[in-house]
């Protein structure tokens, strides 16, 4: 048997444009149907037609509620249909949560950032995707409708706990991403975003990272360090936060928040780029953001 | 008193491409976008073995799925070898020996059809043994790739001048060394496309994105059981060549047999990961140099030998030494030499020609020992790349008749405009200094053909012009343009002997019915060859014009010009009559009727290599350099291009603007052979067939280019104009290469200077270093 | 077969009406159901731009779009900018500097650049090269396409 011509022929049987979220999950409850919003996941590796292809073809575009990014009772909401360039150009996430603006920046290309979703990146679960990691940093947590005893039932994931492998997370097969939401307080403290890559942002990461905290006069608090594409998931460094937190960085602290940092990474070998490198990079960043700190 | 008519000066100016509103309206149909009545569409099932025997091939679920016309395997079609050696059948019978090899072929009414009906297709294999490297193909008892050859060796190609044993011990220094050039690939924009149609009497129209439509019919015509003069090849615009269809390769005469098959017209066209498969690529070369000079710096011998990996089968890529070898023999004065190159098979997929051919290569690996000579020799990259420049008049070992040529030219204004020495000297100093970022600079130069190559029987083109009784010109022409400019360069040079706009020139081209013989579009000849073959003619039509216009004046032929679609007087530009007039006045003159229409066929003055490659191969010769500026970021590799300072002999600038889009066109994919661009094979298979890993430059990452165009002025170029177009794509790796080592000491031998080669290299030198201070 | 699903767009300024398989991308028909086929197929995958339209203001990679999407769209192709206005000043600029080599990455192009430009007329070389980053082309370099984008931002201005 030929393994070349695996290439499913895509036969989609049943097409829906919901306009309501019960209509949505309801369906997507009864199975057997792929969900599209900006269609930049879901159409990659086809050529003219999709190819990985459900049944049922959704497309959630016109579903009320998913769309916006808005603060309310301290909370800061992104609807799930929100893009790449709806972050970029927020207002309110460029006061409030600048990593965002800075990450939607050195994603992709103008044409994707007009179409990719926030929560088709979180769908994808890649180990490399950008929007994930100043989220991470964020502690954002992911909201997930599905459909239980005739009605809309939600529930919601922290977002450290939310990836389990390349592809994979908690998400639940009835289960629609409809917004991710984070605490305002702490969301505007120093932030920044580092990513690899002679070319501004058209590039998989090799090592992407995001670093956030609180900087009081010397001294760093509630830090957040995540790494990108250095593990099978987008991770946090928890060690290293711990290390870092309430102390004053000098040469002595950063080596070691270095050495704890290369401890908490599990790159590995690919076409991108090798274990070392990954490492060496991981390293680069965060002493470049660390020194950035120092030095103010 | 009649109005007095200056000559409008066309050559030399920014005349707009003709070709360029319809492209930029979308009016362009491409040959990927064509659709004619009935057309099937085709698909090709590729092996998934880099080397097995084929051991069964079941096609019946396929052929009986709804919608699908035909398929075919090698059972149904004649079994005969296409490429440079006839080593590659379209479709695989006995046994596969690369990833992209075609097993059988499907047409059928859509391309989803053709999906399903190739996933129906059943092969049965039995792995061989796989050999991918070409050392080990050499060795004793390494797997066979072709039956025919126990050896693995495809293709040797040796050069020998002079004595390298006495030239050896006549050194004061020897320098060798081994630079490793890898796999990269065209990346047209427009993927592989032909669309075939066959007719009741077995006559082939194959549209084609082709480069040499005349040859190409001698070509597939054996794989296809068709008689060449029964062969039409239309060439409608095509998404970008650069060399990669100088040869036929299997899916054109698949689609031709799906047509024969069928008895309709077949259009098959390729995914864009598999035209990162299973197109040609760049070939790789494996280089170990050995060159001499002495205390001064004055060079006295190059021991060359290559090996190229040459992939499963034979296309030109095999036959890139005879470019490679002119440039290490004739870069430079360098009395003795000594150069071999073997082509050996492996399981790997097979290279073809590519913009700048086997030079691009070659100037890696000569420019970059060039510059660790200069060190050894004490002297700078400049001083002794000057001392032992070529100059106008010399005769290269490989009987090069270097004349009119200015490298030194090239190599001083690119070093004077940079700055070069002042710059070189400082960022050295840095290399012992602390710092996350550091800057460098470096130069390089190359020699090519540049007035054709006489590669075949005949490096000729063929025109044909007319003129109709409104003084517009048609000219039909053998060349072929791919996106270059070739019909506006054409028409500047017609239009200005005719003393008519460029709108008034039609040009007719890119079909082999129409087109008087060409050679291709290749080796940087079209403006020269095609250029002066379209000029020649309209030299003719107006000696035509002009005598029909003496008839009727008291002045000679000679004594009149054209200008302003007038004929005037050519010494004080006087307007006598108007063209469009005279012109109706020659046709409607009852038996002294006169039509102007001419013919032209141009071979230039080269000489085909002898069995010793030795001979003048190309009309004329020119050089280029380069000077880059680069800042290193020596903590995560990454190399940033701040500036190029660009300088090339150009022999006469014909039409600015393009003459400009081809430079930065060609120094783009340099940089991305030097920096970015890898098609990373390993075991056989392509690893990164997708943009998003390939690398080319994109619009962030291009410098700033500081372009200087030398006007040497060829004494047979059209309006003393050189080929140009392939020196942009040769130079600027080596360069960034030396820049990078002027940065920070740490010579990479191997492209592309990849940021993580590039880190992994300033590791371990400081790892060394530290070694070496305990 | 897959399904067919029927769409209404305005498309160029008028509507279009169509039924078009589930599984087609936005680019595949425009080409094949529209028959504009100005926009290109060069990946399929998002990556390279030849396929980019302007769908409600935005600019897009058709080939990552779902056909089905279109509906209750606006989408401009190149096709469109040729008004009775005449060719826009963009395509006028790409014509006249040289911008256009091969082509076939032309109209990805110029809709890219008509985008930007309306976002943004006072636009710089370093935010238009930013702003093509998803636009490949492999024959001009970029130098004459970004010269092309600045002179239609000035003609305009």
């Amino acid at each position: 048997m030929s393994e070349t011509a695996s290439q499913a022929v895509p036969r989609i049987e049943a097409y829906y444009a919901p306009t309501s979220l019960e209509e949505a999950v309801e369906q997507i409850a009864a199975g057997d149907v792929a969900i599209v919003a900006g269609g930049t996941d879901l159409m990659v590796t086809a050529n003219g037609a999709l190819r990985r292809i459900k049944r049922g073809l959704m497309n959630i575009r016109h579903v009320p509620g998913l769309d916006g990014i808005a603060e309310t009772g301290g909370r800061i909401r992104i609807g799930a249909l929100a893009t790449m360039t709806d972050i970029l150009e927020s207002d309110l996430l460029r006061a409030k949560a600048p990593i965002l603006p800075a990450t939607a920046d050195r994603f992709a290309s103008v044409q994707i950032r007009n179409a990719a979703s926030v929560g088709g990146n979180i769908a994808n679960a890649s180990p490399a995707a950008d929007m994930v990691i100043p989220l991470l940093c964020l502690d954002a947590e992911v909201e997930l409708a599905s459909w239980k005893d005739g009605a809309v039932s939600t529930r919601t994931l922290p977002i450290t706990d939310y990836f389990t492998g390349p592809g994979k997370s908690k998400r639940e097969a009835g289960e629609l991403i409809t917004a991710v939401e984070f605490d305002a307080q702490g969301a505007g403290g120093h932030a920044a975003f580092f990513k690899t890559g002679p070319r501004p942002a058209l590039e998989i990461a090799i090592v992407s990272m995001g670093f956030m905290a609180r900087i009081d006069g010397g001294t760093l608090s509630d830090i957040r360090i995540a790494f990108g594409a250095v593990a099978p998931t987008p991770i946090r460094a928890p060690e290293t936060e711990k290390l870092l937190d309430g102390q004053t960085l000098d040469d002595d602290l950063i080596a070691r928040a270095l050495e704890s940092a290369d401890t908490e990474i599990k790159p590995i070998d690919d076409v991108r780029g090798t274990a070392w490198y990954r490492r060496r990079l991981a390293r680069v960043y965060l002493e470049e953001e660390l020194r950035n700190v120092l030095e103010g | 008193m009649s109005k007095v008519i200056e000559k409008d000066i066309l050559v030399g100016t920014r005349v707009p491409k003709m070709d360029a509103p319809d492209k930029a309206t979308g009016r362009t149909r491409y040959v990927n976008d064509m659709v004619l009545p009935r057309m099937l569409v085709a698909k090709i099932l590729r092996t998934d073995r880099v080397h097995a025997k084929i051991l069964r091939i079941d096609t019946s679920k396929a052929r009986a799925l709804p919608g699908v016309h035909a398929v075919i395997t090698a059972d149904d079609t004649p079994q005969f070898g296409i490429g440079v050696l006839k080593d590659n059948p379209p479709l695989k019978k006995d046994k596969v020996r690369c990833i992209r090899d075609e097993i059988a072929a499907v047409a059928a009414e859509t391309e989803d059809i053709c999906d399903e009906a190739l996933a129906l297709i059943e092969v049965e294999y039995e792995d061989l043994p796989p050999v991918f490297d070409c050392t080990e193909a050499l060795a004793e008892g390494a797997p066979v790739i072709h039956e025919d050859r126990p050896d693995n060796i495809a293709m040797v190609n040796e050069f020998s001048s002079g004595d390298i044993a006495r030239a050896e011990a006549e050194s004061d220094h020897i320098v060798e060394g081994d630079y490793n050039v890898h796999y990269v690939t065209h990346c047209n924009m427009g993927v592989s496309c032909a669309v075939a149609d066959v007719d009741y009497d077995g006559k082939v129209t194959l549209y084609s994105q082709t480069q040499y439509p005349f040859i190409m019919k001698m070509d597939i015509a054996p794989s296809l059981g068709v008689h060449p003069g029964d062969i039409r090849i239309i060439q409608p615009p095509v998404g970008g060549a650069f060399g990669s269809k100088l040869d036929v390769y299997p899916y054109e005469p698949i689609c031709v047999f799906l047509a024969q098959k069928t008895r309709r017209p077949v259009k098959l066209i390729f995914s864009r990961s598999e035209e990162f498969i299973a197109s040609p690529t760049r070939q790789p070369v494996e280089f170990k140099i050995r060159a001499g000079m002495k205390a001064d710096g004055t060079l006295t011998f190059r021991d060359i030998d290559t090996l190229l990996n040459n992939g499963g089968y034979t296309s030109w890529g095999a036959t890139t030494p005879y470019v490679t070898m002119r440039t290490c023999s004739s870069h430079y004065r360098v009395p003795d030499i000594k150069y071999r190159a073997r082509a050996v098979y492996t399981n790997n997929p097979f290279a073809g020609s590519f913009r700048g051919y086997g030079n691009v290569q070659a100037t890696w690996a000569i420019e970059t020992h060039m510059d660790r000579m200069a060190e050894v020799a004490g002297l700078d990259p400049l001083e002794f790349r000057l001392k032992n420049a070529n100059e106008s008049g010399d005769v290269s070992p490989q009987g090069s008749k270097l004349n009119n040529i200015d490298l030194k030219g090239c190599l001083q204004i690119a070093a004077d405009k940079s700055d070069f020495l002042k710059k070189w000297a400082e960022y050295k100093e840095g290399w012992n200094k602390p710092g996350r970022y550091k800057r460098g600079i470096g130069i390089a130069a190359s020699l090519h053909n540049a007035g054709g190559a006489k590669i075949h029987k005949s490096d000729g083109c063929g025109t044909i012009l007319k003129m109709d009784d409104y003084a517009r010109v048609t000219v039909i022409t053998g060349a072929s343009d791919i996106g270059q400019g070739i019909d506006t360069v054409i028409a500047q040079l017609v239009a200005e002997e005719l003393g008519i706009p460029v709108r008034d020139v039609t040009l007719v081209m890119n079909d082999s019915a129409t087109g008087p013989w060409d050679v291709g579009v290749h080796a940087s000849r079209t403006t020269y060859i095609a250029g002066n073959s379209a000029k020649r003619a309209a030299l003719k039509a107006k000696e035509q014009i002009l005598r029909g216009a003496a008839k009727q004046s008291n002045l000679t032929w000679e004594q009149l010009d054209l200008r302003g679609g007038h004929v005037v007087q050519a010494d004080n530009g006087e307007a006598i009559i108007p063209l469009d007039r005279l012109l109706r006045q020659m046709h409607f003159a009852g038996q002294d009727a006169e039509l102007v229409m001419v013919t032209d066929y141009y071979e230039p003055p080269s000489e085909p290599e002898d069995e010793n490659h030795v001979g003048d191969m190309s009309a004329a010769y020119s050089h280029a350099a380069q000077v880059t500026e680069v800042t290193v970021d020596t903590f995560t590799g990454e190399v940033k291009i701040d500036q190029i300072w660009w300088v090339q002999d150009v022999g006469k600038v014909i039409n600015l603007t393009t003459l400009e889009g081809q430079v930065e066109g060609g120094i783009a994919m340099g940089l991305g052979y030097g920096l970015s661009e890898n098609l990373k094979i390993e075991n056989g298979i392509v690893k990164n067939p997708f943009f998003r890993d390939y690398h080319v430059f994109t619009a962030p990452e291009m410098p700033p280019i500081d372009m200087t165009f030398i006007e040497t002025l060829d004494e047979e170029g059209p309006a003393g104009a050189k080929g140009i177009a392939e020196l942009p794509t040769i130079v600027p790796a080596p360069s960034i290469g030396n820049a990078v080592y002027n940065a920070t000491g740490v010579r990479i031998y191997h492209p592309p200077l990849s940021p993580e080669t590039v880190a992994r290299a300033l590791f371990d030198a400081d790892a060394g270093k530290a070694m070496a201070a305990e | 077969m897959s399904l067919k699903v029927e769409i209404e767009l305005t498309l160029n300024g008028a509507t279009a009406r169509a039924s078009v398989p589930a599984h087609w991308s936005a680019l595949t028909a425009l080409r094949q159901t529209f028959d504009l086929a100005g926009a290109k197929l060069a990946c399929g995958e998002g990556e390279c731009g030849s396929c980019t339209v302007i769908v409600d203001g935005e600019s897009v990679n058709s080939c990552l779009m779902p056909a089905v999407d279109l509906n209750g769209r606006t989408v401009r192709t190149v096709e469109g900018l040729w008004t009775d206005d005449g060719v826009d000043p963009v395509q006028r600029a790409f014509i006249e500097k040289g911008a256009v080599q091969c082509g076939f990455c032309t109209p990805g192009m110029i809709m890219q650049a008509r985008y930007l430009l309306d976002r943004n007329s006072d636009i710089t070389d370093a935010e238009i090269r930013r702003g093509l980053e998803g636009n490949v082309c492999r024959c001009t370099g970029y130098t004459k396409i970004v010269d092309a984008v600045i002179t239609a931002a000035r003609a305009a201005a």
